[in-house]
């Protein structure tokens, strides 16, 4: 069985600062890490491995130093990368991101029978990408897995909580999963492994040529909306603030309830 | 520009909802939508319709017309029964062909933001994730959706200038709905039905996670605890508050990596919205991610012991004061006046 992952690499949210003047994001001294849902999805997909065999793909698209995940992914048992980079494919949204992700995944043989995302990026946060890959794959899609196993050679089951029901899904390969909500993903790479990860040809770098995309299907050009502006989000306007004996505190938090109708205002005896 | 067909004689219908009734109106996002789509509607001039696909469908039609829809577009119809993404798709983006309106919203809901993604790639048009604003602006026209970026410190306006419908999908709980009324008329449209794909997926078993279930979203009164709470003896207070005052209890992320609440009481940008009479958030800093889903309170009262804690930038009463102790004394006091 041939799995593809899609794995992008973003800052360590923890360590992401806001430089609220020039509304940027400071990622200065800030490490980046495989986004944390595919980091639970490429678990997934070694574990399903480790069941059928076969091999495991991963992708991304991202500037060059990218590459760094799928070495890590490599080191953590996939089998081979594939860089997805070009300097026209910045500034991509999901529609744009998940064209180029489709074509790549089109592209790879044997064409795989399951392809994982995460549910979501942590950057960009959208969720979009996974079912648009879907959609332009043609494939059925099944989102916010955290579980997943094989029934027989064509069908998998998965499992997922969805509106506080928790559902078993069976699912005809070919498909795609998006997975979050893993509880303990993990990733030991061995060292055999982290030396393939940097042998040769163990990573390819595709770019607009080798997926015979125009520029305008790509990046910004081949995106259908724009950020028309940032803006520090409004604060409100400042009510009172009090400090004191706890006590007295107390008192005028419940004359709030009172003037709520919260509480029965205190009977004053005497 | 607009092609004219048969279909918008009566008037236009430009700004559309999808109609979300999983667990009969849970989050009520919906309702919210049709409320917020008939305001950018009349501003465009148009009504606001929404398509409500499934079968027995007549309840749902009837909740959303009275809650303001002027038009629904519906299929009632036993292959639609079950929910399944590449149906809807299918269904949604053929009828879209067919009216071509301008604006396609959805609420930001497991549901919603599936199968958007979907419908929106196969239209090759644009979709804005988790909207916490929507806006016609006044000068150029553009449809602006406002979406959190980088963890909800900024906003993004986000506009789709090209391709239509320009799509988004929207946190619940960040409009108003319309009151319920049970004299509204709305025209019933049932546009024919694609090709259907063959179900692909098949849902074998459907359990209730843990019956407990936070009305959060719908409480008047939410007692928020954060990480200054300290302890879960002292988040369990939360609980006796919150029974004393019939409110519900909300956490803040940190609360729940500790464990003192479950994840389905997570308020914010990753969580629940919530928009009650009263919120009391204790050991809060008030970060923009978590503050995110709080906005929609009406008053808000804040216990930190740091005076210069960000969330007293939007409480209404801030008090300076040690959370345990305040939550303590507040118990005790409403205790002795029951
Ligand atoms: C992409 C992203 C999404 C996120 N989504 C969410 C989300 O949906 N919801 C969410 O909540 N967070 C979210 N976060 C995390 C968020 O940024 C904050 O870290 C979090 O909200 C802080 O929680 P807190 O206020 O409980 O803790 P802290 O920030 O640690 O604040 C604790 C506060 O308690 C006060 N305090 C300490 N001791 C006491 C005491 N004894 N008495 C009184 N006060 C005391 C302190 O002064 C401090 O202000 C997200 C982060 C990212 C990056
Ligand atoms: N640039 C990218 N390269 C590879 N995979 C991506 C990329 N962007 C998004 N994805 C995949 O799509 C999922 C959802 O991303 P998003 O729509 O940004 O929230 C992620 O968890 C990844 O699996």
């Amino acid at each position: 069985m041939h799995i593809a992952v899609c794995i992008k690499q973003v800052p360590d949210v923890a360590a992401v600062r806001i430089d609220r003047e020039r509304m940027t994001i400071v990622r200065e001294g800030v490490q980046n890490i495989i986004n944390p849902s595919d980091y639970q999805a490429l678990s997934l997909a070694l574990a399903l491995r480790a069941g059928l065999g076969g091999t495991l793909t991963v992708l991304t698209m991202g500037p060059p130093q990218s590459e760094e995940a799928l070495f890590e992914a490599i080191a953590a048992g996939a089998d081979r990368g594939v860089l997805l980079t070009d300097p026209c494919f910045a500034g991509a949204d999901t529609l744009a991101t998940s064209h180029v992700l489709a074509r790549a995944i089109s592209r790879l043989e044997p064409l795989p029978s399951v392809v994982f995302c995460g549910n979501n990026t942590t950057d960009s946060d959208t969720g979009h990408v996974g079912p648009q890959v879907a959609e332009e794959l043609g494939l059925p899609q099944v989102c916010g897995i955290f579980e997943v196993q094989p029934e027989s050679l064509q069908t998998l089951l998965a499992k997922r909580v969805r509106d506080g029901y928790l559902e078993t899904i069976r699912a005809a390969c070919p498909v795609l999963f998006t997975v979050k909500g893993v509880s303990e993903p993990v990733l030991l790479p061995g060292l055999g492994s982290l030396q393939s990860a940097f042998s040769a040809g163990s990573i390819v770098r595709w770019g607009r040529n080798e997926l015979d995309l125009t520029m305008d299907e790509t990046g910004l050009t081949g995106s259908a909306t724009r950020v028309w502006r940032l803006r520090a989000a409004p604060h409100r306007t400042k009510g009172e603030i009090l400090t004191g004996q706890a006590h007295d505190l107390v008192k005028e938090i419940l004359k709030r309830l009172e003037a709520m109708s919260l509480v029965e205002e205190e009977q004053i005896h005497g | 520009m607009l092609k004219r067909n048969r279909y918008m004689d009566r008037g236009t219908c430009l700004v559309w909802v999808f109609g979300d009734y999983a667990d009969y109106f849970q989050n009520r996002v919906t309702l919210q939508l049709i409320a917020k789509g008939k305001a950018l509607a009349s501003e465009l001039g148009t009504r606001v319709g929404v398509v409500v696909l499934g079968e027995d469908i007549g309840q749902y039609v009837m909740e959303y017309v009275a809650h303001g829809a002027d038009v629904i577009y519906a299929a009632d119809n036993n292959a639609l029964k079950d929910y399944d993404v590449e149906l809807f798709t299918a269904v949604a983006a053929s009828w879209v062909e067919i009216f071509r309106p301008e604006i396609f919203l959805a609420g930001a809901t497991a549901f919603g933001r599936e199968l958007f993604p979907r419908i929106a790639k196969r239209l090759r048009t644009g979709l804005s994730a988790d909207c916490v604003a929507l806006e016609i602006d006044r000068e150029t026209g553009a449809f602006v959706q406002t979406t959190p970026a980088f963890g909800g410190d900024l906003l993004a306006d986000v506009v789709t200038p090209v391709m239509r419908p320009q799509m988004a999908t929207v946190h619940p709980g960040i409009f108003r709905e319309l009151p319920h009324d049970p004299f509204a008329l709305a025209e019933l449209i049932h546009p024919p039905l694609p090709n259907l794909p063959e179900r692909k997926i098949e849902v074998v078993r459907r359990r209730k996670e843990k019956a407990r279930r936070a009305s959060l979203t719908d409480a008047g009164v939410v007692i928020v605890g954060g990480k200054g709470v300290g302890s879960r003896a002292n988040f369990d207070k939360l609980f006796q508050l919150a029974e004393l005052l019939g409110g519900e209890v909300g956490a803040t992320r940190p609360a729940v990596n500790a464990g003192w609440a479950g994840e389905e009481r997570l308020l914010g940008q990753t969580g629940k919205s919530v928009r009650p009479r009263l919120l009391i958030t204790i050991g809060t800093s008030g970060a923009l991610q978590y503050t995110a889903g709080i906005r929609g309170s009406e008053t808000v009262i804040a216990v930190n012991r740091d005076h210069s804690a960000p969330i007293f930038g939007l409480a209404d009463l801030g008090i300076v004061g040690d959370a345990d102790r305040i939550l303590s004394l507040l118990i005790e006091e409403l205790n002795r006046r029951l």
